[in-house]
């Protein structure tokens, strides 16, 4: 293959390192979740964009989480577990049952995030691709098949709206 | 404009990006300490590391 063909294809997956994340973020899950093998994974991210002004300098800052978001159709159930992105660990889960979450819809803009709001005092903004390059920031883990489940999953079973 | 006063502007800049890196580094650790203080009684949130693998453990 020329160097010029392989430029226009763009950047290739490398499959071995996306099923070997996938495997660690299974594994991760299953540790912090009970019977966390009913529920389905992705991999999604939180985005917290905020301003600042010290006087001269002024921008804003982006904060980005990573997550291990699980869902168990039967249950109509989101797990959520804050990770990192080499998967050297996690926090502890957050459930969102669709009968005890006040709203839940997909964003159109900024983002096409998936939003779930448990109650009025505050809410989730689920971001998630089917692959995102950049390691350092996200995990490198290609979903195409699992984000389109759960695209279907959240908006005709899960969505409020 | 002579090649000089180019320099000097192009300069002049660079010191201002310099001293804004400084200014913004600086009252972030200043707010981060801040925050530190106020909140060293809160309990950090749970983490749980990554188990070893069935094979490695077999391998050990």
């Amino acid at each position: 293959m020329g160097f010029f063909s392989k430029l226009f294809k763009g950047p290739e997956i490398d499959m071995e390192k996306s099923n070997a994340n996938a495997k660690k973020m299974r594994t991760l899950f299953n540790h912090v979740v009970k019977d966390g093998d009913n529920y389905r994974l992705i991999f999604g991210y939180t985005e917290d964009v905020s301003r600042f002004n010290y006087g001269f300098v002024h921008g804003s800052k982006t904060k980005i989480g990573n997550l291990i978001v699980g869902w168990n159709e039967a249950s109509q159930t989101i797990v959520v577990v804050p990770t990192v992105p080499d998967l050297s660990g996690c926090g502890d889960p957050t459930y969102y049952r669709r009968s005890e979450i006040l709203k839940a819809y997909r964003n159109k803009y900024p983002t096409d995030a998936f939003i779930i709001y448990p109650d009025k005092k505050g809410y989730i903004g689920i971001n998630a691709y089917d692959w995102l390059e950049d390691e350092k920031l996200y995990v490198y883990v290609s979903q195409d098949d699992e984000l389109a489940a759960f695209t279907d999953f959240f908006m005709n079973r899960f969505a409020t709206k | 404009m002579s090649l000089g006063e180019i320099g000097a502007i192009l300069l002049f800049l660079v010191v201002v990006f310099i001293f804004g890196h400084l200014w913004f580094r600086f009252i972030e650790t200043i707010l981060r300490r801040m925050k530190k203080l106020f909140t060293r009684h809160q309990k950090p949130p749970a983490w749980h590391t990554l188990p070893p693998d069935e094979e490695d453990r077999k391998n050990v």
